[in-house]
């Protein structure tokens, strides 16, 4: 019952900021059928961002925090980049690692809070961008899928380096012009999702955030495979709205778009994993 | 580590009585036995109470690092595995320290180097962890031997360095090193360093303490920052200076956490002298006004070179340094006193120890202060070297020592 | 000639036991009542290629480390180290101090006329020894080359008895100890060779016994004292 450590001293209750009383009050602790149907009548785990306006990433980050089954025991581990703007924003407990290690520090927090809390759930889920997971970390990144760790691992695709100004990254797309590759793109999208199988991820996903709703059920089939199973991945497309030159409100249907084409659902489970979410589906988790 | 109360005995995870530090390390009696440094890691990771450790092989610790996944095997350390390269590993090793493990692990020379950007993030994040530092050659070109140009490097850092001269001083250094480091007003990480193979493969007599007796283990609560395990209010930053939001914050965050962890080195002064018994150690006549100050393997040369120079009718004493950071500062300016040359003898190139000494004794100090004998690439420094040194400069130039 | 020290320089080749010879040494030195220090030398660990590793036996605590440079005794394993210069240093026996012992497992003289007259106008004193052929005859396997040179070593510089020699022996094959690669799999293939570990340490032992009573009556012969004083911990007779 750890979501208590967040409840605020009674004699300190007037004088607390509104959402910090709205986060002990309104959020939705302690529930794990919580999702983003709360996400209009309840306060959310993560106050105010400092990305663009209309950044995707954002969406993201919204639906993810508005999904997680046990957010009072869940360790978010992330890596520099835009997503790691956001993270001062998050009630939750994070680290910020340093750039592509991301999933070594979360193997040994797993790992420690496994043997020190064997009785109780500790999910850790890695957030982190395209650069942070398939360039600079892929050597983390598939090690510690070898070495099945029970961690998720978000890769927020934007197709460049966006936080650095925006560089060609493994998972930019064939001939695209980006910094650093300024004839273009000389070879093709990483299909980390696929490498990810063959690394021994036990659920692999590939979306767009476009549907709410999907991201939910996906980050939950996700995070209960890797309690019980090994690693599980999800890749989601979270466009650089600056970077490609769209307005503010153009980002939806920007990813509406790609939906049909290179970022079409996608969806792979070992039968280990079935079996999980089978299991939690019934148990109406899922 | 939990502990298990049994009739008003405290009993660690492995089913050992948890006792003092001070117990441990000065009253529990010791019986003497025959072994490497290697041996003498694994003895003192044994009783440590140790949680979590991460290995990867690199020449000359690897050894120490697959005996402490034996312990690992018998029950002695909660949470081992082999990492992918050292820089996963000292990542991995953050991770576990993080989550509130008392965390050790091992690297030498160019896996020093490949973990290097994790240094500074230990030091910043506070977490205590320990690394057993073996010092060897450092590309290019590739050498395996004893050569400790990495410390250098290590200096500024953030992390305290503790410079071990022989299997007895590592495994005492270890479980003092976790006594010190976890110190709520400490709380930085420590690096025990010894010179690779002189210490790591020499086999040699060292005192152990019974080992059904362990350092009290780590509770991450009394840490000064939030241990991440979501059973404590996570602190609403990331242990990383607030760049996201203002620039004139993160300057002044930055800054001042920075003097912070420098200010915590110099906090662990007092309970650093206390459990290493003194942060110097000197040997040899007190009138000598030949003084060697030197740590590590040079220390021992050297203590050996003052006995030839005995034979020789020469004065010579040796002022060892056990810590590096904090720099024993006050020590050696006493120590110095009336020295009229001041040799430090150095296991690499450029000569890091004679720059930390010269800095410190720059007008506190009317020696003249030699930097020789300088090896490196692993090369021995026979004490006959070093003698040879000290007498050319009094005059009696010695073809053969011996 | 007495000393506070004896530096022990063990050039061999890699196989043969050089650097578990160090450790038996230093061991049963250290059962004795000295003090002692042991260490190899890494190189490239291959078979055949040179190896070397040290042992320093003293009456005073030891500081000195690495490499031994400037030794009181030199044990040549191999007849090649001489031969074809499979040595870390040239001559094998620079550094030699004087009054010191060199020790050659060999069946035939190998040092040159210069050699010859270096080391006598240091007063060394040159043991040949075929050490090979000792082991082959009693333990039944030229692996046991080390114990020979062990047994020869302790048998001519004195200080040392076979008590703390079977110490040394036992200590090294019946607990569990670090070793390298190379070291690890000449163990099981004594293992193979020799059906218990205790008759593995018997033979070892006898090896290096008949090697010791070997090396004492030459040391007689040579009119050679004890290469150390009586250890710290125990009182002469």
């Amino acid at each position: 019952m750890s979501y208590k450590i967040y409840e605020i001293n009674e004699d300190l209750l007037d004088v607390m900021p509104q959402e910090i009383r709205d986060l002990q009050f309104k959020a939705t602790w302690g529930n794990p059928k919580r999702g983003v149907m709360d996400l209009p009548y309840s306060k959310e785990l993560i106050e105010e961002h400092s990305l663009c306006a209309g950044c995707p990433e954002s969406m993201a980050l919204r639906y993810i925090l508005a999904s997680l089954p046990n957010p009072e025991d869940t360790i978010i581990v992330n890596s520099t980049g835009c997503t790691s703007l956001v993270f001062p924003h998050i009630a939750l407990h994070t680290v910020h690692s340093l750039f592509g290690n991301q999933n070594a520090v979360a193997s040994g927090i797993k790992r420690v809070l496994e043997w020190r809390f064997p009785d109780k759930v500790k999910d850790v889920v890695v957030l982190a961008g395209d650069g942070a997971t398939v360039d600079i970390g892929l050597d983390c990144t598939l090690q510690s899928f070898f070495r099945q760790e029970k961690i998720t691992t978000i890769c927020f695709d934007n197709e460049v380096y966006a936080n650095t100004g925006g560089q060609e990254s493994g998972l930019t797309v064939k001939g695209h012009v980006f910094k650093m590759a300024p004839k273009g793109k000389q070879w093709d999208k990483v299909p980390m999702w696929q490498i990810a199988i063959d690394s021994g991820c036990h659920y692999v996903a590939r979306l767009t955030v476009s549907s709410p709703k999907r991201v939910e059920t996906v980050i939950k089939k996700a995070i209960y495979v890797a309690r019980e199973v090994g690693p599980t991945y999800v890749h989601l497309y979270t466009p650089c709205i600056l970077e490609i030159g769209l307005n503010s409100d153009d980002g939806l249907d920007e990813m509406r778009q790609r939906d049909k084409e290179r970022f079409a659902f996608f969806e792979y489970m070992t039968d280990a994993a079935k079996e999980v979410i089978e299991r939690k589906k019934e148990e109406g988790l899922i | 580590m939990q502990t298990v109360k049994e009739q008003g005995i405290i009993y660690n995870r492995a089913g050992q009585r948890v006792v003092s530090p001070d117990y441990l390390l000065f009253e529990a009696p010791r019986t003497k036995h025959f072994m490497t440094g290697s041996e003498a890691v694994k003895e003192a990771v044994k009783r440590a109470s140790v949680d979590a450790s991460v290995s990867y092989p690199i020449t000359p610790q690897s050894e120490a690092a697959h005996l402490i996944g034996e312990l690992w095997v018998e029950g002695y350390v909660g949470v081992y595995f082999r990492g992918e390269s050292e820089f996963g590993v000292m990542s991995e090793v953050a991770g576990c320290a993080l989550a509130g493990a008392r965390t050790i692990t091992t690297t030498s020379g160019p896996g020093t180097l490949r973990a290097f950007e994790n240094f500074p993030m230990w030091a910043g994040t506070r977490i205590p962890v320990q690394l057993v530092l073996m010092a060897r050659g450092v590309n290019a070109p590739l050498s395996i031997q004893p050569d400790n140009l990495e410390v250098g490097f290590l200096l500024d850092t953030g992390c305290m360095i503790w410079y071990a001269e022989n299997a007895q001083d590592l495994f005492d250094m270890i479980l003092a090193g976790f006594v010190v480091a976890e110190q709520p007003s400490v709380h930085v990480p420590i690096i025990t360093a010894i010179d690779g193979f002189f210490v790591s493969h020499t086999r040699e007599a060292i005192m152990l303490p019974p080992e059904d007796i362990a350092l009290p283990p780590y509770n991450p609560y009394r840490a000064p920052m939030p241990v991440i395990d979501a059973e404590v209010p996570p602190g609403r930053f990331l242990r990383d200076p607030f760049v996201m939001k203002s620039n004139y914050i993160s300057y002044a965050t930055h800054a001042s956490w920075q003097w912070e962890v420098r200010s915590a080195i110099e906090r662990s002064r007092p309970f650093a002298k206390h459990y290493l018994r003194g942060l110097t150690e000197e040997f040899g006549d007190p009138d000598a006004d030949i003084v060697f100050v030197a740590c590590g393997t040079a220390a021992a040369q050297s203590k050996e070179a003052v006995r030839l120079l005995e034979d020789e009718g020469v004065k010579a004493r040796v002022v060892k340094l056990k810590t590096i950071r904090p720099f024993p500062i006050e020590e050696l300016r006493q120590a110095v006193k009336g020295a009229k040359y001041i040799f430090v003898p150095e296991f690499n190139v450029v000569g890091w120890l004679e720059r930390e000494v010269r800095r410190y004794l720059y007008g506190h100090s009317d020696a003249e202060i030699i930097g020789s004998p300088r090896v490196a690439g692993g090369m021995t420094m026979p004490a006959e070297v070093i003698a040879k040194e000290v007498l050319k400069l009094t005059g009696k130039e010695v073809k053969h020592v011996i | 000639m007495i000393r506070k020290r004896v530096n022990i320089r063990m050039p061999a080749l890699g196989g043969q036991g050089a650097v578990t010879a160090a450790h038996i040494i230093a061991t049963a030195a250290d059962y004795e009542g000295y003090y002692a220090v042991s260490n190899p030398f890494f190189g490239a660990e291959k078979r055949m290629a040179p190896a070397e590793s040290y042992a320093r036996i003293g009456v005073e605590p030891i500081y000195d480390r690495g490499e031994v440079v400037y030794p009181d005794v030199i044990m040549v394993f191999h007849p090649q180290v001489i031969t074809m210069g499979k040595s870390y240093t040239m001559p094998f026996y620079s550094g030699i101090k004087r009054k010191g012992l060199i020790i050659i497992n060999t069946e035939e003289d190998l040092l040159t006329e210069e050699d010859r007259e270096r080391l006598e106008e240091l007063e060394v004193k040159v043991f040949n020894f075929p050490a090979t052929k000792f082991a082959i005859d009693i333990a039944g396997t030229e692996l046991s080359t080390n114990m020979a040179m062990i047994g020869a070593l302790f048998g001519s510089i004195g200080a040392v008895g076979i008590e703390a020699i079977e110490e040394g022996i036992k200590s090294r094959f019946l607990k569990k100890f670090v070793a390298s690669g190379g070291t690890a799999s000449l163990d099981s293939a004594l293992e193979r060779k020799f059906k218990k570990k205790l008759e593995l340490i018997e033979k070892n032992l006898n090896t290096a016994k008949a090697a010791y009573e070997l090396a004492q009556k030459w040391a007689q012969e040579q009119g050679l004292e004890p290469f150390l004083p009586p250890p710290p911990k125990k009182v002469a007779v």
